[in-house]
Parts: structure tokens; C-alpha cells; sequence
């Protein structure tokens, strides 16, 4: 596990590494910024699978950072003072947010979504940020109708029948994802629930979903008692 | 106020019910060196009261006045074979015998002399009308007069008084002070022929007095609104004015009723156009105080009586009374923003060690510390909890001794050092130990520097602080030795502006705050004049 901290009081960026080292002991590999800018100079060149923020980091647009961290491939975890914060920090599609001051427990609690399948939270997902050169494109999620895995990446359609290329994986978009509005149907397939038009059952025990844009997709055997279950 | 309007009215319709009908001669006048005889021939065609008939008597001179050859009356005392003549007034009144006052034809003559003045012919005339009524009219109209007369010095003192005592010696109320009390003196001077009698060689003395207040206050009130709506070019404007107003007096240069007139018109005009652009700029009042002059206007043309001038004067200065107490709410609301501010910069400090991050902040370094080295944390616990009482103390006054704010400072340091395990050093210079500061000021910048700067290759960061006074000003320099993070948005930060505030609340506009980098750190200058 690749984890980095981004965290500017030296206290806190200590007591996140114990804890990180005790929770993944020896597979990890840890960074500690004390700066934004460290931080974000260190992504450019170094992939990591988590990234601990510390949220509004003095007083810089801590927004506009979420924004960025956010459409990397890699999970943000949230550790901020700034409590009020957390909802929109969901919206934007951070993996949790751990209020200030954090005993182990809540920090283990973050830690064990990294290998949960999808989130039970009542924060929602509101927007999906897909990185576009330099600039950083906000897709609000009711308008994605299917994502489609690509490799390390995944294809966001949307309605207007475009497609964007989010940086994050298929499983890593279905952990973020509300498993109410969004669900697996397949290996290479996350959609948009209220999208789905019909249930169809093909002749050889072949299963797919019909979409309101009149697109066929398939459905996993092992997927497909599990979304019938949630269209009822 | 609406009893009084209609009291007004019923003044109006009664006066304007003719009580008598009659045709007068011309006078006709015959001068000898200085003794003069007049005759004016009356015919009363109609005659609707029963009480006795009187005469008003216009004329210069001290005389003897006839009426159908019976003597009813005298006005002076005619000079008389060496005896210097006693003048009598420029306005008379004789009761006519009843036997005398039928319908008909009527000769009145009058003789006397014309000592003083004898190159004046101001002829003459006579009138006939209600003996009583003659008498009564002049404390009808005084009734009004004095009303407004007695409300107007009252206003004059009040507002002298007002000005006296306040704090803010604003220029319009005592130039409303000074207006008020010119319209009293002018309507006392108008109507003091009623009170006392006065010798026809002063006849002129009256309406001199009369025309140059009339011309002060056709200066002032313009001013006023002028100063009141800051009108641009005031100076210049009004000087136009005052040429006009000259203009006036020289052109028509003893004809002292006109001469008035044209001042009352000259400052309404100029009253208009100020009000004018007042209501371009949309600022408060102007419309009504615009529509009271229209109105004013209109009395003066309608009303045909002699104080409809005045009446005209008085709706003005009602005005110009608006007009104040509209500049005593904008001071109170002032007054009030002002302690409003006081209020919130205090909350604001209170809020300074409160605020959610900065707590939340501090307790998650506390929680590691007591897990970590119980004892270290036992320090920070202690370091907290006197920062707050520092805060504490301070946190109702605007001023606290410097040295206070330095151990707010200091404190500060030693919370953060446990926070951010880094070495801040605190230093300082020339402090003067007597010295007063608005609380928690360079707190604030120190917070800056805390937040906004990245320690030195030896984990430190340096502060400064410099102290040093001339004649004119006193100045704090305050330095922080750090490489400067990258800002997104350096002015307008809450931290400066409640530094910005805290400095307005304390000194007025008696100060300069520059914030600037510099190399090797950041500089901040407060300077307060003296």
C-alpha cells in the first residue's frame, strides 16, 4: 500500500503515520508532505493507492485541491478540523472524511473502506472529477447513464451520449459510487439504476439490461439476482 | 397642526370679507420750506359695521389730521415758531366721530411740517375702514408672527446649544442655529412697527435692517444645503451667489420692498438648483425638500397677505429642520454601527482561540501528546490554558499594554511549537513598556505568520518585533523570517481586516497598515500618527 500525508503540523503527520504503519504494517510505503505543493509535486511523479489530506490547508482554495485529488486514480481520505466541511467533501467524492480530533479507531475505520466494495454512508456522491489536461471538468452523477471500465481507467457516459475518461478504476468509482442510485452489473459495467429501462433474459441463460437510450448491456451471471433484487 | 390650518383658513375668509366700500382721492400735497398740508377726499358708499370708523394715515412728518374740518387726531409735533418738531411715525390711526361717519362725501385733511428728511416725498395716504378693526388686525397678524418668531429662536438656541456641547461641532447645525435665529430677528424687525413707535426719520433705519437679513439669510440657507448635500464647488457657487445678491442691492439701490423680494427669489433659485442635483444624486430628503420649496412658492404667489412671505420662509426652515434631525439619525446610526463593531471585534477575538480548526487542531496534537509523553502534554495543557486566560483578560478592552499583547504573542509561540514542533523564536526591539495597542493585533499577524510561512532549513521560524516614534508618528515593524507559501489571496484576509477594523475602532483614520514580502520573510508596518 502506497500511502501519502499530506499534513502541515508536524504533531498530527506523526500521529497519522504511527497509525497508518500499525494498521497496514509492513506492506507500506509512506510519504509525509508538510506542504501542498510538496504534495502535489510528489503525485505528479510518484503513483500512490491513498492520499491523506489535510482539508483547507492554510487557508489556500481547499476546494479547488479536493477538486484535483479527487479525479487522481488514487482514494482521498479527508482529515480536517474544518467538520463542516464532510458533506461536501463526499459530494465530491472523497473516500471518508475523518473529523479532528481522530483517535485509531476512526482512522482504522477509514483505512477498512479501502477494501470494502461499496459505501454505506449517508453522504452522497454528487460529482465525479475528470481531469482534462490542466483543468479539472465537475460531472454531476445523475447525469452519468453507464460507466465503463477501461483498463486502469473508466468511461463515464453521460446523456448527452459523450463520453469522459476518469482517471480511477472501475472498482475503485464503485466504492464512491451510492449503491442505491448506481450498481454493478457486470466486470466492465457500473449503471445508473434509474437508466435502466428493462431486465432481459436471453435465450442461453444470457442476461442483459435494456437502457432508455435503447443500449444493450450485458449482465453478470453472478451479478444479475442482485440487481433484480434492487429494480424491485 | 391640522386646527392650525384650518385657524389659518378661517383668518383668510374673514379678512377677505370687505367690511366697507369706499373710493379715495389722490393726495393732494402743498409744501412750504418744511410745513406741508395734504387733503384726501373720501366717498363711503357702503358701510356694514356699526362700530365706530377709523382712519389709517400713511405719510412722513409730525401733523395734525382733520376729518370734514373737525381735528381728530395728531401724529407727532409739528414744529412751531422755533420749538424743533417732535416726528410722529410713518403709520397712524384716528377714531372719526360717529356724527361725522356717514355714507358720503368725507374730506381729510392734514397739516403739519416735515423737519427731518425734507427732500423725502413719500406722500400720502389715508384709508378708511372698522375703527376696531384697524386695531385688532396688527395682533391677528402678530399672533401668527410670534408663533413662528418664538419657535424659531427657541430652535436657534437649541440648536447653538447642540452644537456647543457636541462632540462632532458639525457646521450645518450651527449655521442652522444662525439661520433660525436671522428669521427671528427678521420677523421682529418686520413687525416691531406694531410694538413701538417709530419716528419716521427711522422709518428707513427698519428696512435697511430688514434687507441685510433678508441677504444673509438668502446666503445661508443656500450654503446650508450646499455643505448638507455636498454640492461640489460649493465656494464657488455660493460666491456667484453673493455677486447676484450684490448685484441686486446696487441696481436696486433703495427701493427696499423689491430689493427683498429679488433676494427671496435669488436663493430659491439657488436652494433649487442645489436640490436639483441633490436629487440627481439620489440622496436622502431632497424630493421633499424639494417639494416644500415648490410649495413655498406657490404660498408666496397665492397668498396675497403680508406674511405669506413668511409663511413661505417658515415651510423652508421646516425643511432645513428635516433635513437636521435626518443628519442626527444618520449620526446615530453611525453611532450605533460603531458600537456594533466594537461588539463584534470583541467577539471576534473571543472567537480567535475558539474557533472550530484552531481547536480541533490543537486538541488532536494535545491527544497525541498525552498519549505520547504525558508529561510534555501536561505543559502543552498549561501553555493552553493561559493563553486563554490572556485572552480572557483582554478580550473587553480596545487597548492593552504592549507588553500584555507580547505575552499573548509568546504564548502563542509556545502552543504552536507543540503543534508544529518547530523552533519559533520571538524578539523584539525598543518596546516602550508604557505604550497602549488595540488588543490582539500583532497576535494576528503573528497568526499569519505562523500559518503563511515555511521554517528555514533549521526548523525555525523568527519573529521581530520593532518599536520606534518620531514627532509625528509612532510605528511597529513586525517581521517574520521564513520562507513565504505561496498566496492565492493576500489582501482582504480576515486576519487583516480585523487588524484594519481593530486600528479604525482606536485611531480613526489617524494610521497607515502596509503588509508586504520581503527577502527572507515578510514585513508588516503599522504606523499611528500623533
Amino acid at each position: 500500500m502506497r500511502i501519502l500525508i499530506i499534513e502541515d503540523e508536524a504533531r498530527i503527520a506523526k500521529r497519522l503515520a504511527r497509525m497508518t504503519k500499525v494498521y497496514f504494517e509492513q506492506q507500506l510505503t509512506l510519504t509525509i508532505c508538510d506542504t501542498l505543493s510538496k504534495g502535489m509535486a510528489f503525485i505528479e511523479h510518484t503513483a500512490i493507492d491513498v492520499l491523506l489530506l489535510d482539508l483547507n490547508l492554510n487557508g489556500e482554495n481547499g476546494f479547488e485541491v479536493l477538486e484535483t485529488m479527487v479525479s487522481r486514480p488514487f482514494h482521498t481520505i479527508i482529515v480536517s478540523a474544518y467538520t463542516d466541511k464532510a458533506i461536501t467533501a463526499f459530494s465530491y467524492g472523497a473516500l471518508d472524511f475523518v473529523p479532528k480530533p481522530f483517535d485509531e479507531a476512526r482512522l482504522f475505520q477509514a483505512f477498512a473502506r479501502l477494501n470494502a466494495k461499496s459505501l454505506k454512508t449517508d453522504h452522497l456522491l454528487k460529482y465525479l472529477a475528470i481531469r482534462k489536461g490542466n483543468m479539472i471538468k465537475m460531472i454531476e452523477t445523475w447525469n452519468v447513464n453507464y460507466i465503463k471500465g477501461a483498463g486502469i481507467y473508466s468511461e463515464l457516459h453521460v446523456h448527452d451520449g459523450n463520453s469522459e475518461l476518469h482517471d480511477k478504476s472501475l472498482d475503485a468509482l464503485e466504492q464512491l459510487l451510492p449503491p442505491d442510485e448506481f450498481t454493478r452489473i457486470h466486470r466492465s459495467y457500473i449503471v445508473n439504476l434509474k437508466q435502466i429501462e428493462r431486465l432481459i433474459v436471453e435465450p442461453g441463460g444470457k442476461y442483459a439490461v435494456l437502457l432508455k437510450p435503447g443500449l444493450l448491456l450485458p449482465v453478470g451471471r453472478s451479478r444479475y439476482k442482485e440487481l433484480r433484487n434492487k429494480m424491485i | 397642526m391640522q386646527k392650525w390650518w384650518i385657524f389659518l383658513l378661517a383668518i383668510t375668509l374673514m379678512s377677505c370679507r370687505r367690511e366697507i366700500s369706499y373710493e379715495v382721492t389722490e393726495a393732494v400735497v402743498n409744501r412750504s420750506d418744511k410745513a406741508f398740508s395734504a387733503s384726501v377726499e373720501i366717498d363711503i358708499a357702503e358701510k356694514k359695521f356699526s362700530t365706530p370708523l377709523g382712519v389709517r394715515v400713511h405719510g412722513f412728518g409730525a401733523f395734525t389730521v382733520y376729518w370734514d374740518g373737525y381735528k381728530i387726531g395728531q401724529n407727532g409735533i409739528p414744529s412751531l415758531q422755533g420749538i424743533a418738531e417732535v416726528p410722529g411715525t410713518e403709520m397712524s390711526f384716528y377714531q372719526v366721530p360717529d356724527k361725522l361717519a356717514g355714507l358720503g362725501k368725507h374730506l381729510v385733511e392734514v397739516k403739519g411740517t416735515q423737519s427731518y428728511l425734507p427732500k423725502v416725498d413719500r406722500g400720502l395716504e389715508a384709508k378708511p375702514d372698522s375703527y376696531l378693526k384697524l386695531l385688532r388686525q396688527p395682533l391677528i397678524e402678530l399672533s401668527f408672527v410670534n408663533l413662528m418668531a418664538g419657535a424659531f429662536l427657541i430652535a436657534a438656541i437649541y440648536y447653538a446649544f447642540l452644537y456647543a456641547n457636541s462632540k462632532l461641532r458639525q457646521r450645518t447645525t450651527l449655521l442652522f442655529a444662525v439661520i433660525c435665529f436671522l428669521f427671528f430677528a427678521l420677523l421682529a424687525a418686520e413687525y416691531l412697527k406694531f410694538y413701538i413707535d417709530i419716528p419716521y426719520t427711522h422709518f428707513y433705519t427698519r428696512l435697511t435692517i430688514i434687507g441685510w437679513l433678508t441677504f444673509t439669510i438668502a446666503i445661508l440657507i443656500p450654503l446650508y444645503f450646499a455643505i448638507h448635500f455636498n454640492l461640489p464647488y460649493k465656494m464657488l457657487f455660493i460666491g456667484l451667489l453673493v455677486f447676484v445678491l450684490l448685484g441686486i442691492y446696487v441696481l436696486e439701490y433703495g427701493h427696499y420692498d423689491l430689493t427683498s423680494q429679488l433676494y427671496s427669489l435669488t436663493f430659491w433659485i439657488a436652494s433649487v438648483l442645489i436640490l436639483g442635483y441633490a436629487l440627481i444624486k439620489k440622496q436622502r430628503g431632497s424630493i421633499l425638500v424639494l417639494i416644500c420649496f415648490g410649495l413655498s412658492m406657490l404660498i408666496n404667489q397665492y397668498v396675497f397677505y403680508d406674511f405669506g412671505l413668511y409663511i413661505a420662509f417658515t415651510l423652508i426652515l421646516l425643511c432645513i429642520l428635516y433635513l437636521q434631525t435626518l443628519g442626527a439619525k444618520q449620526l446615530e446610526e453611525a453611532h450605533q454601527a460603531s458600537q456594533l463593531l466594537s461588539s463584534r471585534l470583541q467577539l471576534e477575538l473571543v472567537k480567535k482561540n475558539i474557533q472550530p480548526h484552531f481547536l480541533r487542531n490543537t486538541l488532536t496534537s494535545l491527544i497525541d501528546w498525552v498519549e505520547e509523553s504525558p508529561a510534555q502534554g501536561v505543559k502543552f495543557i498549561q501553555a493552553l490554558s493561559y493563553e486563554f486566560d490572556l485572552l480572557n483578560e483582554i478580550s473587553d478592552q480596545s487597548l492593552i499594554p504592549i507588553r500584555q499583547e507580547i505575552s499573548l504573542c509568546q504564548q502563542h509561540l509556545l502552543i504552536m511549537q507543540f503543534r508544529k514542533e518547530l523552533t519559533y523564536v520571538w524578539e523584539e526591539q525598543g518596546i516602550e513598556e508604557t505604550e497602549l495597542i488595540p488588543p490582539a493585533i500583532i497576535h494576528t499577524l503573528l497568526e499569519n505568520g505562523i500559518t503563511h510561512s515555511i521554517p528555514k532549513a533549521d526548523g525555525t521560524i523568527k519573529f521581530l518585533l520593532l518599536f520606534s516614534q518620531t514627532e509625528t508618528y509612532k510605528q511597529y515593524t513586525f517581521e517574520v523570517f521564513a520562507e513565504n507559501r505561496i498566496r492565492s489571496e493576500r489582501k482582504g484576509g480576515n486576519g487583516f481586516r480585523y487588524v484594519e477594523a481593530r486600528l479604525k475602532e482606536s485611531y480613526g483614520d489617524n494610521w497607515q497598515f502596509s503588509t508586504a514580502p520581503f527577502e527572507g520573510g515578510w514585513r508588516t508596518i503599522i504606523r499611528i500618527n500623533s
